[in-house]
């Protein structure tokens, strides 16, 4: 996603009642990051189910919150979210960064990128992709489904190699 | 002391503030010494007591809000210092009942004998404050009142004897009855 798109849509959503943005970076969603950064909206933690912990305390206040995270950190999360998420249903977005969409991705990237829809799939974690197009209608999804006290992601691509 | 008797000195000093209790036997000792509404049961997700209770800090200044954490629970998530160290919530009071040992799961060791927490919590900007007695305990509860958090008490506790029974309420109920408390 575009520079300029992100920054965008780090503003739809914090003009849209989410007022925390929580997790571990990467680099696919740098700008996203680096527009919350201005905000000073964003809390770094040293691991994702950190994170999602840190969320799930906000969101018993009633203060709705997304957490960030690569598609590795993803799959480091999976007992956090059946075992506190899920079980408790706590709202939160996540925001996921998918590495190892493109097949010539760093090779530490290629087989949890090709698993990550079939663990979004096998969590039951309702998920859209985004793109340049849809992510604003993506962000309204999202949005709905928390206001109904339900948790769900939203995957941008890894669609670049540096 | 025995975690159930820490833990019975400590709810009585906290009274109705929100309390973010960690999974196993801590949790279940909480649930049968004094159940409330303002009590959150974590029973999955182990490790991350003090971070949900960060959150519920941050979002809750008016509060003083306690995390009842275990030594193997924090050990399983020492980032988490960190963050509090470095969001420094003045309203978090982060208890730690340290028997050495995963009691819940069989009593093995943990390296909270060989390592001090103190120390690595001291260097995350916490206050640290230690009670081995019952006596030492109320009287850090005293002393606490009046300064500014982060706050870790580590209370060194002896291990076994006494199982507390199972909590055996929905997740979802912990979840909204302790919401509900907060907003009082």
């Amino acid at each position: 996603m575009k520079e300029l798109t992100q920054k965008q849509f780090f503003n739809f959503l914090f003009n849209n009642g989410i007022e925390n943005f929580i997790g571990v970076p990467d680099s696919t969603m740098k700008h996203f990051i680096d527009e919350g950064f201005k905000k000073n909206k964003i809390i770094i933690t040293t691991r994702e189910e950190e994170a999602i912990g840190i969320a799930a305390g906000m969101s018993l206040s009633k203060s709705y919150s997304l957490v960030f995270m690569q598609n590795a950190g993803f799959a480091n999360s999976l007992s956090t979210i059946t075992s506190l998420v899920q079980l408790y249903q706590i709202p939160m977005i996540f925001l996921i960064g998918w590495r190892g969409f493109l097949k010539n991705d760093a090779p530490e990237h290629t087989k949890i990128g090709k698993i990550q829809p079939k663990l979004l799939q096998a969590l039951s974690l309702q998920s859209k992709i985004l793109n340049e197009k849809n992510w604003k209608a993506s962000c309204h999804w999202a949005l709905k489904l928390i206001k109904g006290q339900k948790p769900c992601a939203l995957i941008l691509k890894r669609d670049f190699i540096d | 002391m025995i975690r159930k008797e820490a833990i019975t000195i400590a709810v009585e000093k906290i009274n109705n503030q929100p309390i973010v209790s960690a999974n196993g036997f801590i949790s279940r000792d909480l649930f049968e010494v004094c159940d409330k509404n303002s009590n959150f049961y974590m029973i999955g997700s182990m490790g991350l007591a003090s971070s949900i209770g960060l959150g519920v800090a941050l979002k809750n200044t008016k509060k003083t809000i306690f995390v009842f954490d275990g030594d193997g629970n924090i050990l399983m998530n020492l980032g988490s210092l960190i963050t509090i160290g470095i969001t420094k919530p003045k309203n978090l009071v982060h208890i730690v009942f340290d028997n050495s040992s995963h009691e819940s799961t069989g009593g093995q060791l943990t390296a909270t004998n060989k390592i001090q927490l103190s120390k690595i919590a001291k260097s995350a900007n916490y206050k640290v404050f230690q009670a081995k007695t019952k006596n030492q305990l109320v009287k850090i509860f005293q002393k606490i009142k009046f300064i500014p958090g982060p706050i870790m008490v580590i209370v060194k506790i002896e291990k076994g004897r006494v199982v507390s029974k199972r909590i055996n309420m929905e997740p979802t109920k912990i979840k909204n009855r302790f919401m509900d408390s907060l907003k009082k």
